[in-house]
C-alpha cells in the first residue's frame, strides 16, 4: 500500500472515532470556540487555540507546596472561562441574533441584560480536606485576582466521592461559567470511569470542569484518566520589582511554571513538548495570561560592541 | 421501700434501672408517631403527649373512635397507654390520669365540668407536692373542695398556680400547648392499606404527593421554600427529611427530585432510609412558604440560567445541607478574616441583588474593603490580599535582621522558607471600638525562592504594645 493510502486510512479512521466520541470536526471547533488565554500566549499556540469548554481539565501541583498556585491557576482559569462566556442554548443564540435584527428591542428585559452573561457564575467545589490545610478561597484576593467573589458559589464537600458527584452535577447545569473541584485525594474515586462521566457531562453541556488534585504532586504522569488537558503548575518566582530603597527586592505578578502533560487537542496544537515548562504572568487587571518573559533581554544587535567581549578583553590588556 | 425489701416480698421482681434519656427518646419517637393523627403533638415530659385534634376526630370516625385508636394501637406496640379527650388540655389530662371519663363533650360548661371533674382528687391540678401536702392537711382533697371557696385566701396561703390550673381545667383560661413541631401550611399525604417497601414505589408515592402539594400551592399563588417528607414506618418509627430550596418552588418534579436526593444523602450518611417492614403512611409538607407568581413560558426554549443555578444550589444543598453550599457576603470590616464570610448560597442571591442594586452602594461598601477597587488601577498595583485565607493564622518562626524589620527567613509547617522578595508592612489597626483587646497587625507579603507567595504578620507594635512579637502565616497568594 502507497504511503499516501495509509494516511488516507488513517485520516478516515479517525475521522471515524472523532464522530463516534461527538467531537467531530463540525462540532468541535465550528460551534464550541476555545477559550483563549490571552492574546499572544503560547498556551494557546500549544493548545490549539485555547482551552476547550465542554471538557474536563485537570491540574496537578508538581510540588507538595505548589497546591495553592495550582488552585490559583484554576481560579484564573475559571476568570477566563467567565470573561467569556455566553448562555451556550441554542434559544439565547436565536435571541442574541434576534436582538442583532433590532426586532425584539421592546421585549429585551432590562437594559442590564448585556451584562447577564457576566454574572455567570463559577461554582468552586473545596473538600474539607483542602480546606484544612490550605484554607478557603478568600473573597477581597479573588477580586484582586480578577475573579468576581460575588459570582462564586462556594460548595463544601466532605469526601472525594461527594465532591466528584458535586462536580458532576455542576457540570451537567448549563448556569456555571466554570466549576472547579479542588479534591484532598483520588484514591480510588477518581478513574478512567469517574473522568469519562465528567467529560460526557461537561460535553454534554458546554460548562467546562477543573478538577485541581491538590495532594498529587509529582503524580501528573501517573494518573489515568479521559480528562482533555492535563497542567502541572509550579509556583515560579516571578518578575520582582525592584524596590524603591534599599533592602530585598518586591514580590511581583503572580506567576506558574505550566507543564502540559496532556492534551486532547487533535492535530490543532503544535510544539506541544511534554517535558517543556512554559513560565506564564497572570495579569490580574486584564484578567488574561501572558508569557513571562525574562526580564533581562539582550541587547539589540546595534548596540553591541562588534567584537565580542572577550576580543574585547584581550584588546585591553594589550591597550 | 427499698428494692431489697421488695424483692423479699416478691422474689420474680423484674428490675429495670431507670434511664430518663432512653425514656425522654422513646417519648419523642411516640410523638412523631402521633403526628399522623394530628399534626399539632406537644411533648408532656416525663410520660405525657398532648394532640391538639381540633378538626381532626372525624377522619378517624369520631372522638371515640380515635381514643380506641390510638389506644389500640400504643397497646400493640407494646406501651400500656390511657388517653382521654377534653375541652382544654388540662381537662385532658386531669381525665387520661384520674378519671373514669374518657371524653368530654366540646359543649360542656364551666358548671358541668366543675360537676364532672370534682371528685378528682387535687392531684389531678398538676400540683407540686408541698402545695398538695399543704392542702391535705387543711383538709382539701378533691377539685369541688376549692371549686366553690373564696379565690383570695388560698391564693394567698398556696400561692396563684392553684388558680391557674383550676381556671384551665374549667375552661376559664385558654393555655397554649407548644407543639413539638409546627403546623405546615400546606400538607398532602397517602395512607396505605397495606404498607410500601420499595424504593420506587416510595419515590412514585412523594411524586404523587408533590403533585398535589404543587396544586394547592398553585391555587394560592405560592411556592415552598421549605419541604419536609415524614415516612411513618410500620413499627412507629418515623423518619423526617427535610429540604430547603434557594426560591420559592412549585414544579412537582423538581421538588420530588430535592426530596429523592435526599433520601440518598441520608443513605451516604449512614443512616439510610430503612424500610423496616415497610412504610404505612407518607406525608409531604410545605413549612415555609413565599408569594409566587406565575411564570410566563416562552415560546421558544426557556432560558433561565438563574433558574439553573438555583436547582444546582437546591440540589447540592439536600444531599450536603444546606449550609455547606455558600455564597461569600462582605462586611464592611477591615480585620481580614471578618471582611468577609461564607452564607448560606439559598438564603442569599447576590447575583440577582448586585444586578439590581445601583452599582455605587456596592461600591461603597467594598470600598471600605478595597480602596483601590474604585479608582482606576494602575499598573503597579498588585494584589494585596491573598486568594486563600488560612482559618486560623499560624504562628511561625521567623529570623529577622532587625528586631522590627521583615523577615529574613522563616519556619512553617517545619519546612524553613528563605524569603527573596517582601513588600509591606500594611498596618491593619485593631477595631478598637469592640471590647475585645487584639494587638496591631504588620502585614507582609513575601515570596521565597521556590516562588511561593505568602501573607504574613507580625501581632504586636514592637516597643510598644509587646517587647517580643509573634509572627502568624495567615495566606497564600497564587
Amino acid at each position: 500500500m502507497s504511503q499516501s493510502g495509509t494516511s488516507a486510512g488513517i485520516g478516515f479512521l479517525r475521522e471515524r472515532i472523532a464522530a463516534l466520541e461527538g467531537r467531530g470536526a463540525a462540532t468541535s471547533r465550528a460551534t464550541r470556540p476555545r477559550v483563549s488565554f490571552g492574546e499572544g500566549s503560547s498556551l494557546d499556540r500549544l493548545l490549539g487555540g485555547g482551552l476547550a469548554r465542554g471538557a474536563l481539565h485537570e491540574i496537578v501541583p508538581g510540588r507538595p507546596g505548589d497546591a495553592v498556585a495550582a488552585s490559583g491557576f484554576a481560579a484564573a482559569l475559571s476568570a477566563r472561562f467567565a470573561l467569556e462566556h455566553f448562555p451556550a442554548n441554542r434559544a439565547s443564540v436565536r435571541v442574541a441574533k434576534m436582538r442583532q435584527n433590532k426586532e425584539v428591542e421592546l421585549l429585551s428585559d432590562s437594559p442590564g441584560s448585556d451584562s447577564a452573561p457576566k454574572a455567570a457564575p463559577i461554582v468552586w467545589i473545596l473538600e474539607d480536606g483542602v480546606r484544612r490545610e490550605w484554607g478557603t478561597p478568600y473573597g477581597p484576593g479573588l477580586r484582586l485576582h480578577g475573579l468576581d467573589p460575588a459570582r462564586l458559589v462556594l460548595v463544601h464537600a466532605r469526601d472525594v466521592r461527594e465532591s466528584l458527584w458535586c462536580l458532576e452535577e455542576a457540570v451537567k447545569c448549563r448556569a456555571p461559567a466554570a466549576v472547579v473541584a479542588e479534591l484532598w485525594t483520588l484514591e480510588k474515586a477518581y478513574d478512567l470511569g469517574a473522568s469519562r462521566r465528567l467529560v460526557l457531562a461537561a460535553r454534554e453541556s458546554g460548562t467546562p470542569a477543573l478538577l485541581v488534585a491538590s495532594r498529587l504532586a509529582r503524580g501528573a504522569d501517573r494518573l489515568s484518566s479521559a480528562a482533555t488537558t492535563r497542567f502541572e503548575i509550579l509556583s515560579a518566582a516571578g518578575s520582582r520589582l525592584a524596590p524603591a530603597g534599599r533592602g530585598p527586592p518586591l514580590p511581583g505578578l503572580a506567576s506558574w511554571s505550566v507543564r502540559i502533560v496532556k492534551a486532547r487537542t487533535g492535530p490543532g496544537g503544535c510544539g506541544l513538548d511534554r517535558e517543556k515548562d512554559l513560565a506564564v504572568t497572570w495579569d490580574h487587571e486584564k484578567a488574561c495570561f501572558r508569557d513571562a518573559l525574562p526580564l533581562a533581554l539582550p541587547a539589540l544587535p546595534r548596540d553591541r560592541p562588534d567584537r565580542p567581549a572577550k576580543a574585547r578583553r584581550g584588546l585591553a590588556r594589550i591597550a | 421501700m427499698r428494692l431489697a425489701d421488695a424483692r423479699a416480698m416478691h422474689p420474680s421482681l423484674a428490675c429495670v434501672a431507670s434511664d430518663p434519656q432512653a425514656e425522654a427518646e422513646t417519648l419523642g419517637a411516640i410523638a412523631d408517631w402521633c403526628r399522623s393523627f394530628t399534626p399539632l403533638v406537644a411533648l408532656d415530659p416525663p410520660d405525657g403527649l398532648v394532640l391538639d385534634v381540633t378538626g381532626a376526630a372525624h377522619l378517624f370516625g369520631g372522638e371515640a373512635k380515635l381514643l380506641a385508636l390510638i389506644e389500640a394501637r400504643l397497646e400493640a406496640r407494646g406501651f400500656s397507654a390511657r388517653a382521654a379527650i377534653g375541652s382544654t388540655p388540662e381537662a385532658a389530662w386531669a381525665s387520661a390520669r384520674f378519671g373514669e371519663l374518657r371524653i368530654l363533650e366540646p359543649d360542656l360548661d364551666e358548671k358541668e365540668l366543675a360537676r364532672r371533674l370534682g371528685p378528682l382528687p387535687l392531684a389531678a391540678l398538676r400540683l407540686d407536692r408541698a402545695v398538695l401536702a399543704g392542702l391535705a392537711r387543711a383538709g382539701l382533697r378533691r377539685i369541688s373542695d376549692i371549686v366553690l371557696r373564696p379565690r383570695a385566701p388560698i391564693v394567698a396561703r398556696f400561692g396563684p398556680a392553684l388558680h391557674d390550673r383550676l381556671d384551665g381545667l374549667l375552661g376559664r383560661a385558654a393555655t397554649p400547648i407548644s407543639p413539638r413541631f409546627e403546623a405546615p401550611l400546606y400538607l398532602a399525604e397517602r395512607r396505605f392499606a397495606d404498607f410500601i417497601l420499595r424504593r420506587e414505589a416510595i419515590e412514585a408515592t412523594i411524586l404523587s404527593l408533590a403533585r398535589d402539594l404543587c396544586t394547592m400551592l398553585a391555587r394560592h399563588g405560592e411556592g415552598a421554600r421549605r419541604l419536609e417528607a415524614s415516612l411513618f414506618r410500620v413499627d412507629g418509627l418515623v423518619r423526617r427529611l427535610e429540604v430547603g430550596t434557594s426560591r420559592p418552588l412549585r414544579d412537582p418534579g423538581l421538588v420530588a427530585r430535592l426530596l429523592c436526593e435526599r433520601i440518598d444523602a441520608a443513605g451516604t450518611d449512614g443512616e439510610a432510609l430503612d424500610p423496616g417492614y415497610g412504610f404505612d403512611v407518607i406525608r409531604l409538607a410545605a413549612l415555609a412558604v413565599e408569594r409566587k407568581d406565575a411564570e410566563q413560558t416562552s415560546a421558544i426554549e426557556p432560558v433561565d440560567e438563574a433558574a439553573d443555578l438555583a436547582d444546582l444550589v437546591d440540589r447540592l444543598g439536600a444531599r450536603l445541607g444546606m449550609r455547606r453550599v455558600t455564597r461569600l457576603a462582605f462586611d464592611a470590616r477591615h480585620v481580614p478574616e471578618f471582611a468577609v464570610a461564607a452564607v448560606p448560597a439559598a438564603a442569599s442571591r447576590p447575583a440577582a441583588v448586585a444586578r439590581k442594586r445601583p452599582a455605587r452602594k456596592d461600591r461603597a461598601r467594598a470600598s471600605a474593603v478595597e480602596p483601590r477597587d474604585t479608582e482606576k488601577p494602575s499598573l503597579a498595583a498588585l494584589p494585596s490580599r491573598p486568594i486563600r485565607l488560612l482559618h486560623h493564622p499560624e504562628p511561625i518562626e521567623t529570623i529577622a535582621s532587625v528586631p522590627d524589620g521583615p523577615p529574613v527567613r522563616f519556619r512553617w509547617r517545619k519546612v524553613l522558607h528563605e524569603v527573596a522578595a517582601i513588600e509591606g508592612p500594611e498596618r491593619i489597626a485593631p477595631e478598637w471600638w469592640r471590647a475585645e483587646r487584639a494587638a496591631t497587625r504588620d502585614y507582609f507579603r513575601a515570596e521565597d525562592t521556590e516562588g511561593h507567595r505568602f501573607w504574613l504578620f507580625r501581632e504586636g507594635l514592637y516597643g510598644r504594645e509587646t517587647a517580643c512579637p509573634r509572627w502568624f502565616m495567615h495566606g497564600l497568594f497564587a
